[in-house]
């Protein structure tokens, strides 16, 4: 299997409704594939209804989430009583700020992971200098560590440096990802080289290069890159847990859970606090969902 | 992971163009990779130097200055009957939910990688929970999970007696896995769809002809075919398990008893609630060990599988 090739261009921009070979195969008929449908459809409720639940949990007065449950009926999972009430106590308790923290943060490692993670893949995939598989290597080896492994060590070293608590100490530990850096210079490996002789014949720096011809064709690869990067960020609990305990920096992921931990809780807020920390990365998926699958199928293959 | 085809796809033009210039493009790729390297040295290989330095020092909470302790940390540490004991239920939940996860992922790749109507929506509603912050879905468990709660809500209308879940010593880890599993399986599902996408439907085509079943079929072309998938996703999956975190402090710190005590949690709680750094390195080095000698044997895997 020639995984190499496949890995570059073809893997990430191969349509995502690739045709499905099954039809090819002898066993065309259809009771089983009613009997799959079934299946499937079960399959798929079963992991979407905790989700289910919390939205309409969200959606209800305490009370009825509860009374709902014994018995379980048809009403656990459909709200009667329409409330936006749970949202405002949970914006009362101060849940706002945790969500402006995450979107900051996540933002942040955005903007800031993207830049550098495309700048080290341009360098890896299309510049050529002694040592290149030594950076490489050195690149491979730092991000084989995983990070909530050492989670504790990069605590004491942000205290050290009296950056616990700041949007510094939260963005920068994810703006290194391997798996974006690859990504992108797998993307980047399969963009004709021609087109970036031509532009230096004509005059055009490296920079210029990078910037106007590598980046414009790499629309899908850096979306791709970026939803790596946001989703590794909006979930971080660990290690904000540990270098960002100040309510001040606290983010969302963080907040919920603590929240859920407090004597006397208020189980409405909560289902609303997850419904809205749930809400922000599963829209963005389902929105790029096509380029999330392409980053998957080009990974999968390294 | 792509060491393999870095030479392979670069070497023609960088044999090339190093004739054309000694240093090539030395200086500019310098400073195309300077702040990935500086991420990568200053993020991830300083702390696990200082991890390891960290675990062979003491660092006392007085005013006695640090000192070079050896392996003494470690000799405490794996005399600690909570570390042996969270190594050992680390072990008992990697031998169960890696296989679990990677059959369960596998089972599901196959049926919704099957021409089924609204199999692309299926696919995606499975997918899901892996987009939710671990924290959220350990919040949802939680309340799902209390006894007055809708898991013991279903069991009453079969007939069955409340259950304890969280805070039943048999029924906690599985519980665990269970929320785990919840949140990983249709993920580690994308990637072998991905490679079932890739396999050549000849090959069914041929197997067909020669009489093969469904089940041979399975068995003789869809996991030789699938098996660098495989890998990835069985070491990918064994790693992330293994620093599973958010789920075991929020559901049960541990307990009961220990019994959810996975080896994140005992590293977290030696760091944050017992404050001691000198320990919690030392059994960070374990953890940063075990994961590298994961990975060690996922390259011996795929580069044997490659060739």
């Amino acid at each position: 299997m020639s995984s190499t090739e496949t890995m570059r261009r073809g893997a990430i921009e191969r349509p995502p409704a690739a045709p499905e070979r099954s039809s090819d195969r002898a066993d065309g008929n259809r009771r089983p594939r009613a009997g799959l449908a079934v299946l499937g459809w079960a399959i798929a409720a079963s992991f979407i209804l905790p989700l289910w639940w919390t939205v309409a949990s969200a959606l209800r007065p305490q009370r009825e989430t509860f009374a709902t449950i014994s018995p379980v009926s048809l009403w656990t999972l459909l709200p009667r009583d329409l409330t936006f009430g749970n949202f405002s106590r949970l914006f009362d308790a101060g849940f706002g700020r945790a969500m402006v923290n995450s979107s900051v943060v996540t933002a942040g490692t955005l903007v800031g992971g993207l830049a550098i993670c495309a700048a080290a893949a341009f360098a890896l995939a299309v510049l050529r200098f002694p040592g290149r598989s030594v950076f490489f290597g050195v690149m491979v080896i730092s991000f084989l560590i995983p990070f909530d492994a050492i989670a504790i060590p990069l605590m004491s070293i942000f205290r050290g440096v009296h950056l616990d608590n700041s949007y510094v100490a939260l963005i920068l530990p994810g703006i290194g990802n391997g798996f974006a850096v690859f990504l992108l210079r797998s993307f980047f490996l399969g963009v004709p080289t021609e087109l970036a002789d031509a532009a230096r014949a004509d005059g055009l720096g490296w920079w210029g290069v990078f910037w106007r011809i590598y980046l414009p064709l790499s629309k899908p690869a850096l979306i791709g890159a970026g939803l790596i990067l946001f989703v590794f960020q909006w979930q971080a609990y660990l290690l904000p847990l540990l270098i960002a305990p100040d309510p001040e920096k606290k983010v969302a992921p963080v907040a919920i859970a603590q929240f859920a931990g407090q004597q006397g809780v208020d189980f409405g807020a909560i289902f609303a606090g997850a419904t809205l920390t749930a809400m922000v990365p599963l829209l963005v998926l389902l929105f790029f969902q096509r380029y999330f699958t392409q980053s998957v199928s080009a990974s999968g293959l390294k | 992971m792509s060491i393999r085809t870095t030479g392979r796809a670069g070497a023609p033009p960088a044999a090339a163009r190093s004739a054309r210039r000694r240093l090539g493009d030395l200086p500019i790729a310098l400073t195309f990779l300077a702040p990935a390297v500086l991420a990568a040295v200053l993020l991830r290989l300083w702390p696990t130097v200082r991890a390891f330095w960290d675990s062979l020092h003491n660092t006392p909470l007085g005013v006695e200055p640090t000192h070079w302790v050896g392996l003494e940390q470690f000799r405490t540490l794996f005399t600690d009957p909570d570390f042996l004991n969270s190594l050992k239920i680390t072990a008992l939940f990697g031998i169960v939910v890696n296989p679990l996860q990677i059959l369960t992922a596998l089972a599901l790749a196959v049926i919704f990688n099957e021409r089924i109507r609204g199999g692309g929506l299926m696919r995606t509603l499975v997918f899901l929970p892996v987009a939710v912050p671990q924290s959220v879905s350990a919040v949802i468990w939680a309340v799902a999970f209390r006894p007055d709660g809708p898991l013991n809500g279903v069991l009453a209308r079969l007939g069955i007696p409340s259950q304890g879940f969280l805070t039943s010593p048999g029924q906690a880890l599985p519980s665990i896995i269970l929320v785990v599993s919840w949140i990983g399986v249709g993920y580690w599902m994308m990637f072998l769809i991905a490679g079932l996408k890739e396999i050549d439907p000849v090959l069914y085509e041929a197997a067909a002809l020669d009489g093969a079943g469904r089940w041979a079929r399975f068995r003789h072309v869809t996991v030789p075919q699938l098996a660098r998938q495989i890998t990835f996703v069985l070491v990918a999956d064994t790693i992330s398990n293994l620093l599973v975190f958010a789920p075991v402090n929020i559901l049960t710190n541990g307990g009961p008893n220990g019994r959810t005590d996975l080896i994140m949690n005992d590293v977290f709680n030696r760091a944050y609630n017992q404050g001691d750094i000198g320990s919690a390195a030392a059994a960070t080095v374990v953890v940063v060990v075990i994961a590298l000698a994961i990975v060690l044997i996922q390259f011996r895997l795929i580069s044997r599988g490659s060739d």
